[in-house]
């Protein structure tokens, strides 16, 4: 059976997926990362070859921030970043979205979409208070699992504001909030409202924001936030059944859609290559003062690829380059 | 004397004129991260960003033993004029025994003007003097024409690297060889022909994909700061043009007889600002609004850490991206700006561009 398999491999998951050719989902994985890329590639690829008997890889697409490491281990065919990734698999989900919200473990993004194309984006990277590592820290200090948090957040009547601007303010708020005797309950729902306004607020700013909104992304999982969603917004808000593995489907349907229209053949190297020892280590260049951290990955001995130089020293050494595979800046 | 001068752009530039003068000159190491570093730790944390990368480029500079920095202010775009006051006075308290020639505006203070000039002049004539800045006038022109080249072509060089290498081996020669004009113009040539000999694969018109860059004057054309954003875009296979090229920050602090005119430019402007509030925004949004009707596919804003006149650009974007019907990125610039995140937001914003221009070829 023919199938397409997109990987996304973010900081805090990674996601594979297998597509048949009527780009139906077959199967899916969603895998703690534990700073462990590579192992946690190999083994999510081990359990789709379990799962589905007979399969015939027809491409794979990469994606998230490990998308040149995936990449080069599985031979992939499409290299994307990780807005085009999700947004194309919105799009193929759901053609009308307008807007799609993606909240995820280190990051987050607003997607604006018209006419099935993005026209817009924003994306987080630097403040934690509009991502999933804001609310995994406070279910922590609350003593709530993580996954009772959103319920807990619909058991609340009240309205309680909490500071969210910014994690630290957030959390002394909070913590004087508990004194004042308010409900596990009412603080955690109000720790969800803080983060989607200062999330809207952020990334939002200067936009106009379209339903039909979608939400995807580890974060789609909370209730509590879906409820805060459809205050702030005054809106229904759709989260697609496949919502935290979507960067994993758009890599997949982008593969296969590339491979389709330019008539190629997969470049994909074969299951075998989940016993092949890869070996990733990380190097600091003293070449200069910019102390750059290299990347570079060895293959029974053999350097297949290296990137994070800004000058290109260590990239240009070798010859093998994947599609979409760029170094930093030129430097002198 | 042992001078110094701000690291901006082809710094071979500056380091022609001074030598042309006879100067010990002390090059700037080209902005690194202990640069940005050093500048951030010694600057007010809400300081503007080339405010500190200046800062730390100074302080490299001093260790290597300079003691006299050249630099321009008065008139200077925005808070930029005022950068050599403070920085001397904080260079001083960490220490450094240093001094700052520094030329403001020719037309406010010209006595200054003339007095800094006679400073830097050394034992020269005064014709001596104006033919080195003819000289090094000259220089800034060619190199910038042949980066301008560089940026376009590069899109589509068969073997990566070839422009860069090409680049750096016309610095080199224009650092050791380009004394007068005429060695300029004849390095000028080497050089065009260099570049015309590199293999390109050049797809058809229908498929090119042309940014323009516009943004604050020092991140704009400082390519160790802003993670190389236009080789970046090159090898995402986009032509890039940039709004603003050193030659041209020179022509600007020309005297207004020789000044070319980018009043053009300016006028388009109107439409979104009245009047400049002290940077480039004014010829930025100009600037947006050309390339717009020279058929560019796309746009991309830089703009500085705490730089006030870009934040008030960045306001106007949305709408003037709707008027011009143009995809319009900014990219905020600071210490902090990770090359994995600006890579991400870059090629995502290709994508939209190349779609855009596809949809609307129908
Ligand atoms: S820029 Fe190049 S030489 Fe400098 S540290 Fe990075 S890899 Fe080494
Ligand atoms: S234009 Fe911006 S970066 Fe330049 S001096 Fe003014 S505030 Fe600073």
């Amino acid at each position: 059976m023919k199938t397409y398999l997109g990987i996304d491999v973010g900081s805090v998951s990674t996601n594979i997926i297998a597509l048949n050719e009527a780009s139906e989902v077959l199967s899916s994985k969603y895998i703690r990362t534990n700073g462990q890329p590579m192992e946690c590639i190999k083994n999510a690829m081990k359990e789709i070859a379990r799962d589905l008997q007979n399969l015939e890889v027809a491409g794979v697409g990469t994606t998230g921030s490990g998308r040149q490491l995936a990449g080069i281990i599985t031979g992939a065919d499409i290299i994307k970043n990780e807005i085009t990734a999700h947004a194309t698999a919105a799009i193929h989900f759901y053609p009308d979205t307008r807007t799609i919200f993606e909240i995820g473990g280190q990051d987050s993004k607003i997607i604006l979409i018209k006419n099935g194309m993005i026209v817009d984006f924003a994306m987080n990277t630097v403040c934690a208070a509009g991502t999933g590592s804001f609310l995994d820290h406070q279910a922590e200090r609350l003593k709530v699992p993580i996954e009772q948090f959103g319920e807990l957040a619909l058991t609340s009547t009240k309205d309680t504001r909490i500071a969210g601007r910014c994690t630290v303010f957030a959390e002394s708020d909070m913590i004087a909030k508990q004194q004042f005797g308010f409900s596990k309950g009412d603080i955690i729902k109000g720790l969800c409202e803080a983060l989607v306004r200062n999330y809207i607020n952020n990334l939002g700013r200067g936009k106009t924001l379209t339903p039909p909104y979608l939400f995807q992304g580890g974060v789609a999982a909370n209730v509590g936030i879906i409820a805060a969603f459809k205050k702030e917004l005054r809106h229904e808000i759709i989260i697609p059944r496949y919502y935290n593995v979507m960067g994993a489907i758009g890599a997949a349907l982008l593969a296969k859609d590339y491979l389709e229209k330019n008539g190629y053949q997969t470049r994909f190297s074969g299951f075998e290559i989940t016993d092949v020892n890869f070996v990733p280590k990380t190097f600091d260049c003293n070449g200069c003062p910019n102390a750059c951290e290299v990347i570079e990955v060895t293959r029974e001995d053999t350097v297949i690829a290296r990137w994070g130089d800004k000058c290109g020293k260590w990239t240009n050494e070798i010859s093998y380059s994947p599609p979409g595979y760029l170094t930093e800046a030129a430097c002198s | 004397m042992k001078l110094t001068f701000p690291y901006m752009g082809s710094t071979i530039i500056y380091q022609k004129l001074l030598q042309l003068l006879d100067h010990e000159v002390i090059m700037p190491p080209r902005p690194t991260q202990r640069t940005i570093n050093l500048g951030v730790k010694y600057s007010p944390e809400f300081a503007c960003f080339p405010y500190k990368v200046l800062l730390g480029s100074y302080i490299e500079s001093l260790e290597l033993g300079a003691d006299t920095i050249i630099t321009s202010g008065g008139h200077g775009p925005c808070r930029a004029g005022l950068y050599s006051e403070i920085h001397l006075k904080t260079l001083r308290n960490l220490g450094y025994h240093v001094d700052m020639i520094v030329f403001d505006d020719i037309y406010h203070y010209p006595k200054l003007f003339l007095e800094r000039l006679r400073m830097i002049k050394n034992h020269k004539s005064f014709l001596q003097l104006i033919r080195a800045i003819y000289t090094s006038y000259q220089l800034a022109h060619a190199i910038d024409s042949l980066q301008k080249f560089m940026e376009i072509k590069q899109a589509y060089e068969l073997e990566q690297g070839a422009f860069a290498k090409a680049f750096e081996i016309m610095r080199q020669k224009f650092a050791k060889a380009a004394n007068t004009v005429k060695d300029v113009q004849c390095l000028q040539r080497e050089g065009e022909m260099l570049f015309s000999s590199i293999p390109v694969h050049e797809p058809p018109e229908s498929q090119k994909v042309r940014i323009g860059i516009v943004g604050e004057i020092y991140v704009v054309i400082e390519s160790s700061i802003n993670t190389g954003i236009a080789a970046l875009l090159n090898k995402l296979g986009c032509e890039v043009t940039r709004s603003l090229y050193v030659s041209e920050w020179v022509d600007h602090a020309l005297p207004r007889f020789i000044k070319k005119s980018d009043t053009a430019i300016i006028k388009n402007s109107k439409k979104y600002m009245e009047m400049g509030i002290g940077g480039h925004e004014i010829h930025n949004i100009g600037h947006m609004i050309h390339y717009k009707e020279q058929g560019f596919d796309g746009i991309v804003h830089l703009m500085p850490f705490a730089c006030l006149p870009e934040l008030i650009t960045q306001s106007l974007i949305p709408k003037i991206s709707i008027d011009l019907d143009m995809p319009i990125l900014t990219l905020a610039i600071d210490e902090q700006s990770g090359a994995a995140n600006t890579l991400t937001r870059l090629e995502a914003f290709v994508d939209l561009v190349r779609n855009h221009k596809l949809q609307k070829a129908g």
